[in-house]
């Protein structure tokens, strides 16, 4: 089947976003809506349940092909769904599951681990967690050092990860291990599914700089791991993990995230009056606003460039970076100016708050939560591959440097 | 209206071709070396390929080129920095006469600026003090700034007229009353002041009724996009030439290249690339769409490409050393066309600002 035409797809990216934004307007629930507009944190029961209306809706895994129950989506209706969504300020999509375990399984696990864990990862029956960093081995991946050793029909995980996202919640930790240690660091890695209920298998919270904990150590001390839980074959994980690298990089919703900041610090600059004058009129504000603008534009109009160049497969390998990095960038910008400008109350920070339906001490009602997304999000230039990170693989794949 | 994909692809590969044999950097010299700021040669050469009528009405000969097949010719003109009156006569001032010229005014002047036997220039920088007023059939006032007005036959001048209202006028760049000062600009291409005394002036009046007003506003968005073409141009050939210099070029024993500060920093040269690409992608589709959004996506392309292209070109300076310096490289070159291109027709602040207005108004 040849791909469909562009005009095609940017038709259906188009009405894909209407229905995102008639879903949010009408089939969300209220207290989620107000939740995650006042940016407060979610319980693990709000994420399954938002996970949960996404695919009753039939979105959770419409990017999958349609023989696994997806849709098969085109990278653009992809980048649709996920940047309207973050413009709504919906809650996050989380990508353990649907967006990075999930295509690994379908496309390298055996058709036992596909009718096994497909259907759970659809409908957020069960949820997943990602094994990846170690405290030696951030950006370097490859020099992880957690091992796992066959035993009989299964394999023993001894070593420790960290940043796991949602740890403490997780059913499933899809993890690197290291099953051959005489190799060059890339070919001794393997792609282990480890059920989070195993014995020896320990999760400590990691308090980050906004009072939560959502990132973990999770430790591995004698972890008995059945081998059919291998995805593949023994010594080829680093294919499957650049396979989902691939995927965790090609986050559209940065670009939407950035908007939804923009648009909430045009607000706020409409509406707060100083010194006679909205702060829209104050002429440095102005300018800043300017800059963003005109920075979110380019930001913008290089996605879509880069979106569709991955839809007709002319891409040149710098996509994803270009938009991780920009996007990033600008994000945290506004963000700064955001907090910035809402002047005391930017620096009152509420975790009860946060954490109940309560409102912050002072300012907006979405102080408090915009300061969470400040904190966390100073993370997004280092998560997923951080900006350095991002700029080596370009220098490296496309200036061949 | 659209120019059909396989006709710009084309055009592209002809311009491209026609520089590699004729218009290399080592050709090139002796461009710089004559009196007129351009080749005579060039200019009928791409005369004969039917690029001076791309903008033409297919009846007249032309090919009805759109902004897209505009700014395939204006990429090439960057990269291979053609000093020809291409961007002033061809598509700026040709583009102006399109809009707001009467049946018997094109008739007289299109076959000429097809055949490239008139260089017609737009006057539109009023000189501070001296803003040209036309009073029905003389124009007062003066003129900064006209690109190739060194070396046109004709211009084609904004002023008023008596009651204030917007005009655009033809006035023959030999005229009575006409005083012109030819001059050279920082990359070698020519440009003149004007001054005009009661100077014999020719009203352009279209029969579709179009407003000089509405006219002038497209002909400079229209010129803000062309140059956002040809820094397009201008930066892929900075990034190429500024990225094999790293990979040549040894310090301490290894390439520079190998040093990930330098990496870094070509990579963001090649992000800003991406990003003119895509603006100059956007610009071009905006010019034929609502007014609004032309001038916000049309004024963004040009502010941010301005800074975006400088800053490239900059960092290939930076980048290759004492040689970025040189009149003998042609980095150099490129670094004083973006200067010049820079204050053409409404400089980085004027757009920026225009939008900034739009986009906080939506």
């Amino acid at each position: 089947m040849s791909p469909a035409p562009l005009s095609e797809l940017r038709a259906r990216a188009d009405s894909l976003r209407q229905a995102v934004r008639d879903f949010h307007a009408t089939v969300m629930p209220v207290d989620l809506r107000d939740k995650s507009h006042r940016h407060q944190v979610l319980s693990k029961d709000d994420y399954v349940r938002w996970m949960r209306l996404l695919d009753q809706q039939g979105w959770s895994v419409a990017h999958w092909p349609e023989e696994y129950g997806g849709k098969g989506w085109s990278p653009l209706e992809r980048f649709a769904f996920e940047d309207e969504l973050a413009r709504l300020g919906c809650p996050w999509v989380i990508p353990f599951g649907v967006k990075y375990v999930g295509p690994v399984i379908y496309a390298f696990g055996s058709d036992a681990q596909k009718q096994r864990f497909l259907p759970g990862i659809k409908t957020t029956e069960e949820f997943w967690a990602q094994g990846y960093s170690e405290p030696g081995a951030g950006s370097d991946l490859a020099g992880l050092r957690t091992t796992a050793i066959r035993d009989g029909d299964h394999y023993v995980v001894n070593g420790q990860k960290v940043w796991t996202t949602y740890a403490q919640w997780a059913d499933w930790l899809f993890c690197l291990v290291r099953t051959d240690k005489d190799d060059k660091p890339q070919s001794g890695i393997s792609f282990l599914l480890i059920d989070m209920k195993s014995p020896g298998v320990k999760v400590v919270p990691i308090r980050t700089m906004d009072g939560y904990a959502h990132v973990n150590e999770v430790w591995l001390e004698d972890v008995k791991v059945p081998a059919e839980n291998l995805i593949g074959e023994e010594g080829k994980g680093w294919t499957y993990a650049k396979f989902l690298l691939k995927n965790e990089r090609t986050a559209g919703a940065i670009v939407g995230w950035a908007w939804h900041v923009l648009d909430r610090l045009k607000r706020h600059a409409r509406e707060s009056v100083v010194n006679g004058l909205p702060l829209i009129e104050q002429p440095l504000l102005r300018h800043r606003l300017g800059e963003f603008e005109l920075r979110f534009l380019a930001l913008e109009l290089a996605a879509y460039q880069a979106v569709e160049a991955m839809c007709d497969g002319s891409e040149s390998g710098s996509e994803a970076s270009l938009i991780k990095i920009r996007g990033t960038e600008l994000y945290q910008e506004v963000m700064e100016t955001l907090v910035e400008a809402l002047g005391a109350a930017g620096v009152a920070c509420d975790v009860e708050a946060l954490h109940s339906a309560g409102l912050p001490p002072l300012g907006p009602d979405d102080a408090g939560g915009i300061l969470k997304d400040h904190f966390y999000n100073r993370a997004a230039t280092i998560f997923g591959g951080s900006s350095e990170i991002q700029r080596n693989i370009v220098a490296k794949v496309v200036l061949g440097l | 209206m659209s120019t059909d994909l396989e006709t710009i692809g084309m055009l592209r590969d002809s311009a491209a071709r026609y520089a590699d044999d004729n218009y290399s950097f080592h050709q090139r010299w002796s461009v710089l070396a004559r009196p007129e700021g351009y080749s005579p040669q060039a200019w009928s050469d791409l005369a004969e390929f039917g690029f001076l009528a791309l903008r033409l009405p297919e009846d007249d000969g032309g090919l009805d080129g759109d902004a897209v097949a505009v700014g395939a010719i204006m990429e090439i003109v960057g990269a291979r920095l053609l000093m020809e009156p291409v961007l002033a006569s061809a598509v700026v001032a040709t583009g102006l006469l399109l809009k707001l010229g009467s049946a018997s005014q094109k008739a007289a002047l299109l076959p000429r600026l097809a055949d490239g036997s008139l260089i017609l220039a737009f006057a539109d920088e009023d000189e501070a003090g001296n803003a040209c007023v036309f009073d029905g059939s003389r124009l007062i006032g003066g003129k900064l700034g006209v690109l190739h007005g060194d070396v046109a036959g004709e211009l084609l001048v904004s002023a008023r007229d008596t009651a204030g209202a917007p005009v655009v006028l033809r006035v023959g760049a030999d005229a009575a009353g006409v005083s012109r000062r030819g001059y050279r600009l920082v990359d070698g291409r020519g440009a003149a002041r004007f001054s005009f005394d009661g100077a014999p002036a020719e009203l352009l009046q279209p029969e579709s009724g179009l407003s000089a007003a509405a006219a002038l506003a497209e002909t400079r968005d229209e010129a803000a996009v062309a140059l956002c073409a040809e820094s397009l141009g201008i930066v892929r050939k900075l990034v190429e030439i500024t990225t094999d210099y790293l990979k040549v070029r040894k310090q301490f024993g290894r390439v520079i290249g190998s040093n990930q500060a330098l990496q870094h920093r070509m990579v963001d040269c090649l992000l800003l690339q991406e990003e003119i690409r895509a603006l100059t992608a956007a610009a071009q589709q905006a010019l034929a769409g609502p007014a609004a959004e032309r001038t916000r996506i049309v004024s963004g392309a040009r502010a941010y490409v301005v800074h975006a292209a400088r800053k490239v070109c900059n960092e290939a300076v930076q980048m290759h050393g004492g040689l970025g310096v040189t009149d003998e490289l042609d980095v150099s070159h490129y670094f004083r066309r973006l200067m010049v291109n820079a204050a053409l027709f409404g400089n980085r602040d004027v757009h920026f600002t225009r939008f900034t207005d739009a986009a906080l108004a939506r």
